[in-house]
């Protein structure tokens, strides 16, 4: 499935799977039919085993191409070798025509079908993204006018009042570095949104040792948060996992940083899990947890309403939230939310195609 | 009184290249600026700078032709700074001679270590003082020792393969700088090696296993996601207990 794309489909595409397909499944029916042979009781069973035939070649394989040579073929041979004169062509057979015209349509009508279901398929997940885009231009704007109007109104302050004392000034100028940085953080998540491309791109994904990312994302995170202690770790045997390294790192560092801004976290616990066909992700906090009001739809990135405690609800973790699901979905993963006793935990997994041994 | 480090920033942006030149003359340094790239390479020619400052995306050329422009006559420590966050971009300008790379926004202090860092490997040819002088890398507890191709952490041999030592005594030899997957890989296997990394990332989570008390969190080797390799350098501080 991974090299086929349904959406740039010409009608009569041609692919070595779907011949192999179509040639597997022709061969199994003509075993049967050659067992049903033996057993003395072809007569009526051969067309219905071909009708069966063509309808599976027309639903699995893509366009009209093979669906249309299953038709031929299955007439073929319903005509030439299962029916009564048998190995010989017997065009004079009433129901000649009316076989291969019923296969056709069989044909037709389910290769129109599946061609409908994977457009469907596919526009599903344009809307998917169309919403994420929405949800997100709304929560940026949101998010982008509180940080603009502090950075220009503590610098205003500094510049237009030379009468404030030094520490009042270094006050004003750190409110708007510390704002400045939170724009930087959202800049970035829009950067990995960019970096997803458009409906029909898909990620680049490349083995990659998962323990180099999360080590890399810890070390950046403490260089932001040098008060909160992260302590990480990683299983003994390396994991190679398919991903696109800087949109995971992404998704790490605002994990992270949620857990030290919103949750309010002094001790996180970044961890490295290998399951069954998975790698899982963890990042454990010791913080407030997340609102049980916030916590369904917490990834959907809509702005949420404002939370009563911080008046207008400025630091909205939408936006780094839905880049995270966002591109967790995009590696075929999952991502998950729960509340601990105290604090939150957040996790997500990724299929892991290879695994390699360490040592 | 010392001579000075003389530090050329060529950038467009005035409030950035005004910026920059703040905090690099707060740090002692003396600071000359060039607005387009023209002037940036003749100012190179006429001042001879330490270390020069480089924005991508200038007015009249692209910075990467100053960078192969300059490297096709000097080895002066080049610094880029650019807009450009793709890792791919990273890689080019790395694989075309620059020293290093940051992205903006920057921070003061992730500048002032890149540019020692840049200006100390400029002082000897071979990239490093002690190794020229003593046949040893040091940082922190680790030692790379040259002469007996031997690495030590805390006194004691790792006992590194003769493949894992190359690459570690290849990120000696440029510690500090970050060293793209595909530099390494043609240092150690030659240039007809494939284009895949796969076996440089075991070897290097095979060396991190022997080497750093916990692989997922390395105090010496670190990783540039998607870009390549960077071994510490004179910033180490101890673990936090």
């Amino acid at each position: 499935m991974t090299f086929r794309k349904p959406w740039a489909s010409p009608l009569f595409p041609f692919s070595w799977q779907d011949l192999a397909l179509t040639v597997t499944l022709f061969s199994c029916a003509m075993v049967l039919c050659f067992f049903l042979q033996d057993a003395g009781v072809i007569e009526g069973f051969a067309p219905p085993v071909f009708v069966l035939t063509v309808l599976l070649v027309s639903r699995l394989t893509t366009g009209y191409l093979f669906g249309f040579i299953a038709a031929v073929l299955g007439t073929v041979c319903v005509n030439f070798v299962f029916t009564y004169p048998y190995w010989a062509f017997n065009l004079s057979l009433s129901g000649y025509p009316l076989t291969f015209f019923m296969l056709l349509m069989v044909s037709l009508i389910t290769c129109t079908l599946t061609a409908q279901a994977k457009r469907q398929a596919k526009l599903l997940a344009e809307n998917e993204r169309e919403k994420m885009r929405a949800n997100l231009l709304r929560s940026v704007s949101h998010d982008i006018r509180t940080p603009l109007t502090s950075i220009v109104g503590s610098t205003s302050a500094v510049l237009e009042n030379p009468g404030l004392s030094p520490p009042e000034q270094r006050e004003l100028l750190q409110n708007a570095r510390e704002e400045a940085q939170w724009l930087i953080r959202v800049v970035e998540n829009l950067l990995s949104i960019t970096r997803m491309g458009d409906a029909q791109a898909r990620i680049s994904k490349e083995p990659e040792p998962a323990e180099e990312v999360l080590g890399a994302a810890a070390q950046k995170f403490r260089r932001r948060f040098p008060q909160v202690n992260v302590t990480v770790s990683a299983p003994e045997e390396l994991l190679m996992v398919p991903m696109d390294p800087i949109l995971i790192e992404q998704v790490l560092a605002n994990l992270l940083e949620n857990a030290a801004v919103h949750g309010g976290a002094a001790n996180i616990a970044l961890s490295l899990e290998a399951e069954e066909s998975q790698a899982r992700f963890v990042i454990r906090d010791d913080g407030q947890g997340i609102p049980k009001r916030e916590l369904d739809g917490l990834f959907d990135g809509r702005p949420k309403p404002h939370r009563a405690p911080d008046g207008d609800g400025k630091r909205n973790m939408g936006l780094g939230l839905s880049v995270c699901r966002a591109i967790v979905l995009a590696h075929g993963g999952t991502i998950r939310a729960r509340n601990r006793s105290p604090g939150a935990e957040l996790s997500f997994s990724l299929p892991i195609t290879c695994k390699e041994a360490s040592l | 009184m010392n001579i000075r480090e003389k530090i050329l920033v060529i950038e467009d942006e005035k409030s950035i290249a005004q910026f920059i030149a703040a905090v690099l003359d707060g740090q002692g340094y003396e600071t000359i600026q060039a607005r387009s790239g023209q002037e940036g390479l003749s100012m190179i020619t006429s001042h001879c700078p330490d270390l020069v400052i480089l924005d991508l995306g200038l007015p009249d050329m692209d910075g990467l032709d100053i960078l192969r422009q300059l490297r096709s006559w000097s080895s002066l420590p080049v610094v880029v700074v650019s807009a450009r966050s793709h890792e791919r971009d990273k890689v080019t300008a790395l694989d075309q001679g620059a020293d290093d790379y940051l992205t903006k926004p920057f921070g003061t202090g992730e500048l002032l270590a890149r540019v020692r860092t840049a200006i100390r490997h400029t002082r000897t040819a071979s990239g490093n003082d002690e190794i020229a002088q003593q046949g040893t890398y040091s940082v922190g507890e680790l030692v790379i020792d040259y002469n007996k191709h031997q690495v030590l952490v805390r006194g004691e041999n790792v006992k590194l393969t003769l493949g894992e030592f190359r690459i570690v005594a290849l990120l000696g030899k440029h510690a500090g700088k970050v060293l793209t997957y595909d530099y390494i890989i043609k240092e150690l296997w030659g240039p007809r090696a494939g284009s895949g990394n796969q076996i440089l990332r075991v070897n290097m989570a095979n060396i991190r296993r022997k080497i750093e008390r916990n692989p997922a969190e390395p105090e010496y080797l670190f990783t540039e996601v998607g870009v390549g390799y960077r071994l510490a350098e004179g910033e180490w501080t101890l673990p936090r207990p």
